[in-house]
């Protein structure tokens, strides 16, 4: 078992820091580069919907993201005390719009749903909390 | 995230190189909507090279998405080739297949764009 933990401000400027917090986690516990895409973008998904909208007019908003590895599970959880938002209760997104009507936004969720094992979120708090899990296929 | 241009066959070629996130999406958003302008005006098409592509998030997605607008909007022919697991896994989840000329090779993406190699 292995777990990191960090935390940074809800500024797009920590992406690039929450990245290499990733990468050490993969390299510590000795996992395989090619299991490391879905969590590289669920964390930035994630992120950057705490940066963009959970912290537009909040002040001080922290996101504290957990990374924790067991039995070829790992689990992503990112815990933020930004406006609450449950990403699993927006509507999915119509794939099969025609290009001049696909909406700009909203396939971040959409990716991160398809992508992971299993989506949980939960307010506890009045801090947002999301796990996401994965099983690391042999 | 990486760029370069070259121009041959009336078509110019985007090489994007590395990774196309949030931070790298407002860059590669002017660069393509210039090329996009600048092939108008030439009357060439526009291809993006994702060979070296390694990584794509909703806000590159939402690149291609503007990008295949404008050049639909302004008449050039427009298409993406050699996607990356991670970048075709991306396009695939997303529906993009649907919207953008996804092609395996610089061959077939001449071909799909109307010019030939």
């Amino acid at each position: 078992m292995s777990e990191s933990r960090t935390e940074v401000g809800a500024d797009a400027a920590a992406l690039a820091a929450l990245q290499s917090f990733l990468l050490e986690f993969w390299s510590k516990s000795q996992l395989p580069p090619a299991t490391l895409f879905p969590f590289e973008l669920a964390l930035e998904e994630v992120f950057m919907n705490v940066v963009m909208h959970g912290s537009r007019d909040r002040p001080n908003v922290r996101a504290e993201f957990t990374l924790r590895h067991e039995d070829s599970w790992v689990d992503l959880t990112i815990r933020d005390n930004g406006a609450p938002f449950d990403p699993l209760a927006a509507p999915e997104p119509d794939l099969n719009a025609a290009l001049e009507d696909r909406p700009i936004g909203g396939l971040g969720v959409h990716l991160i749903r398809t992508l992971m094992d299993a989506v949980t979120y939960s307010h506890v708090d009045n801090c947002n909390v999301l796990v996401m899990r994965k099983h690391l296929d042999a | 995230m990486n760029v370069t241009h070259d121009t041959d066959h009336k078509t110019t070629t985007i090489h994007a190189t590395g990774r196309l996130d949030f931070e790298a999406a407002g860059a590669f958003q002017k660069d393509l909507e210039a090329s996009i302008a600048a092939a108008a005006a030439a009357g060439n098409a526009v291809l993006i090279d994702c060979a070296t592509l390694d990584y794509v998030s909703s806000a590159g997605l939402r690149v291609f998405l503007v990008g295949a607008r404008a050049a639909k909007a302004a008449n050039v022919p427009f298409a993406v080739y050699a996607l990356t697991a991670a970048v075709k896994e991306v396009f695939d989840v997303s529906g993009f297949g649907r919207i953008i000329d996804v092609l395996a090779d610089r061959a077939s993406a001449l071909e799909k764009v109307g010019r030939s190699a």
